[in-house]
């Protein structure tokens, strides 16, 4: 599964865009998180890896800007479960496990596009490095820097 | 001699059994579930000494090296280790690195406390030193690099370590901000602690009853000291520290780790147990105690005052669960300190006392009980928005643009704060704004109202209000309190009169 983030403006908020992709693809994707106004809106999809090269495409031809987020990584060398970054995840993707380890779910979290816990981390064990997917890297597709 | 039904133990009896490999050791958890399961006395029989822990950024810490000298000598007047500046505290090449101190080239992320791991960890370091030269020290520069095998004496010197508790800090303001209690999202997006709560070795022994100058510690992975209480020790209030020293050649990276926090600084993680002899009963009940029965309060931080708002009083154990209930809103919690590390440094000193390693010392000197921990003098008082502001000249979002216009000229002001009838901000309009709405002839306020609106409180220093007016390149500012009710304004003129710009 890769994450991606379409940014819509306010020209296409109107329009239905994501129902569109997906009807005309016959992809299948989840909507992690929408957040819509007037003015624009910002969408965070998952999509099956197989399909990302097609979803991408047919969002930016419809006029949305799309970014695929690079992965959150979390060096358990570095960590020390202090738990700073715990009550700081919106999606809760950072748990305390039973031994007191702090636990980190790649699955859960948006990436780097939320980020909220990279600046939090004492030990600065949590960096944003690696696209979340191959193909994406060498396509225009990932814009963070 | 140890009879069936002895009521007290000495720490030269079970230093004794230390030494025969006998004495009963629990680490702080196993003794509460202990207590709690068989009651005082058979605790009392069954165990010798309570091993404690704590790991966190402890500010307040550092480490006194001596260099040996060079040919020809230099008396160092200024020196940086890895670009960090350190201090010159004394004779000619004793060094004091405090683990706040950060690198010039890489502020708030790389500081006193990584040099102090690094040098810990046995690493290199850069060694540059500047000096005026004396007939005795002639030299006036020196670079080099050591390692910690290079040094006479490495000390580990904190002078305020191991806070018995600590504030939950969270933040009702409107942006995040960056603090010592790490980052803090708006509106009470989240909150941290700090602590072990029920592993902190001073909340096992309160009354420092077996706590004192010259009891033997576990220190940032090697033994230590106390030689005292530490700075700002507040026993009165469950606020005690500790100053404690220990040979940092022997210390571990694992429990001394630099820590950067952003917009704040660089620190020192520092583990830190003290094992405590269970002499008598009340003991055992001292170090039953429980996270439910150890409170700190919640502070809103966006205040920026020494004494900031207590929002309520909670539990570690309601810190501990990751959700505390605030004005009725439930907020993420989470811990800013290492308990998993607290366990770790409990269960290694046991572990050491079990093997024979570690024997018990006798306080010589009991820490004090009834120190306050005062304010600043200050000759000056700096002024706040309070001290400034006035009433508010106001109106509702239904009148007209005339009659408001007719009050800015009655009142001259050039400022009408919008409210509600509650007394709530709504938004503001400048007569120049009235100006403008009577030339093109519109006459609904709801039109040409600023509604995002930058206001301040009461509580914050003019000089931080007076910031924010020309950062938005704006002449005013309404006051209001946290339910966003209209206080009072603040005006450019105002802080001009009092800040003279
Ligand atoms: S980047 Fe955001 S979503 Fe991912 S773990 Fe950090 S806070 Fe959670
Ligand atoms: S903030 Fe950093 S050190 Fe602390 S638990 Fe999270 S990843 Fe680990």
């Amino acid at each position: 599964m890769a994450r991606i983030l379409i940014r819509l403006n306010e020209n296409l908020v109107p329009e239905p865009v994501v129902s569109e992709v997906i009807l005309e693809n016959n992809i299948l994707v989840a909507i992690l998180s929408a957040h819509i106004n007037s003015k624009g809106g910002e969408i965070v999809l998952e999509v099956p890896d197989e399909g990302v090269d097609k979803i991408v495409a047919a969002f930016r031809q419809k006029g949305a800007t799309v970014t695929v987020p690079k992965l959150i990584e979390v060096n358990s060398d570095r960590c020390f479960s202090c738990g700073s970054c715990v009550a700081l995840c919106p999606v809760e993707a950072i748990s305390v496990a039973e031994d007191l380890t702090i636990e980190f779910n790649k699955e859960k979290c948006v990436g780097s596009v939320c980020s909220i816990c990279v600046d939090a981390c004492p030990a600065r064990a949590i960096n944003s490095r690696f696209s979340n997917t191959e193909n994406l890297r060498s396509s225009n597709g990932h814009r963070e820097k | 001699m140890s009879t069936q039904n002895q009521k007290t133990r000495t720490i030269e009896e079970i230093n004794h059994k230390i030494l025969k490999g006998d004495a009963q050791v629990l680490t702080a958890e196993e003794m509460k579930k202990l207590v709690e399961s068989s009651g005082v006395e058979v605790a009392f029989k069954e165990v010798d000494v309570v091993t404690t822990g704590t790991f966190g950024a402890m500010c307040s810490s550092g480490a006194i090296l001596n260099l040996g000298h060079a040919d020809p000598p230099i008396k160092i007047q200024r020196a940086w280790f890895n670009d960090v500046e350190v201090c010159h505290p004394g004779g000619a090449v004793d060094l004091f690195i405090g683990a706040t101190n950060f690198c010039e080239k890489k502020p708030f992320e790389y500081g006193g406390g990584h040099v102090i791991q690094e040098l810990v960890a046995g690493n290199e370091v850069e060694l540059r030193a500047t000096a005026y030269g004396t007939d005795c020290y002639p030299r006036t520069a020196v670079k080099t690099t050591i390692t910690k095998d290079d040094l006479n004496q490495f000390y580990l010197l904190n002078f305020r370590n191991c806070y018995q508790r600590y504030n939950c800090a969270v933040n009702c303001g409107d942006e995040t901000i960056y603090t010592y209690m790490n980052k803090l999202l708006p509106h009470m997006r989240n909150a941290t602690y700090s602590g072990a709560g029920e592993f902190n070795p001073l909340m096992n022994d309160p009354d420092y009853e077996t706590i004192g100058f010259g009891t033997k510690i576990f220190l940032g992975g090697g033994q230590g000291y106390i030689i005292g209480a530490g700075t700002q020790h507040s026993p009165k209030n469950l606020n005690g520290t500790l100053m404690v020293k220990g040979d940092a050649k022997t210390m571990s990276p694992e429990f001394l780790q630099g820590a950067a926090f952003t917009r704040y600084g660089t620190s020192l993680y520092v583990g830190l147990g003290i094992p405590i002899p269970i002499l008598n009963e009340g003991l055992v009940r001292k170090t039953a105690i429980r996270d439910t029965e150890i409170f700190t309060d919640v502070i809103d931080y966006s205040v920026m005052r020494r004494d900031r708002p207590k929002l309520r009083q909670v539990s570690y154990a309601e810190l501990k669960s990751g959700i505390i209930t605030v004005n009725d809103k439930r907020v993420r919690v989470s811990s800013l300190s290492s308990l998993k590390m607290a366990k770790k440094v409990a269960q290694t000193l046991k572990d050491w006392i079990d093997e024979g390693q570690f024997a018990l010392t006798s306080p010589i000197e009991r820490l004090s009980l009834d120190t306050v921990f005062k304010p600043m003098r200050q000759t000056q008082e700096i002024p706040f928005v309070s001290n400034v502001m006035h009433p508010a000249v106001t109106c509702m979002e239904n009148e007209e643009i005339r009659v408001i216009a007719e009050r800015i000229v009655t009142k001259s002001v050039n400022h009408i704060v919008v409210i509600s009838s509650d007394g709530k901000l709504l938004g503001i309009v400048t007569s120049w704004d009235i100006t403008r709405a009577m030339a093109e002839s519109k006459n609904v306020l709801a039109d040409i109202e600023t509604r995002k609106v930058i206001t301040a409180h009461p509580d914050e220093p003019l000089e931080n209000a007076s910031k924010r007016m020309a950062q938005h390149n704006i002449s005013a500012l309404p006051v209001i309190d946290s339910e966003r009710k209209v206080l009072g304004i603040v005006t450019s003129e105002d802080v001009s009169k009092l800040l003279g710009r």
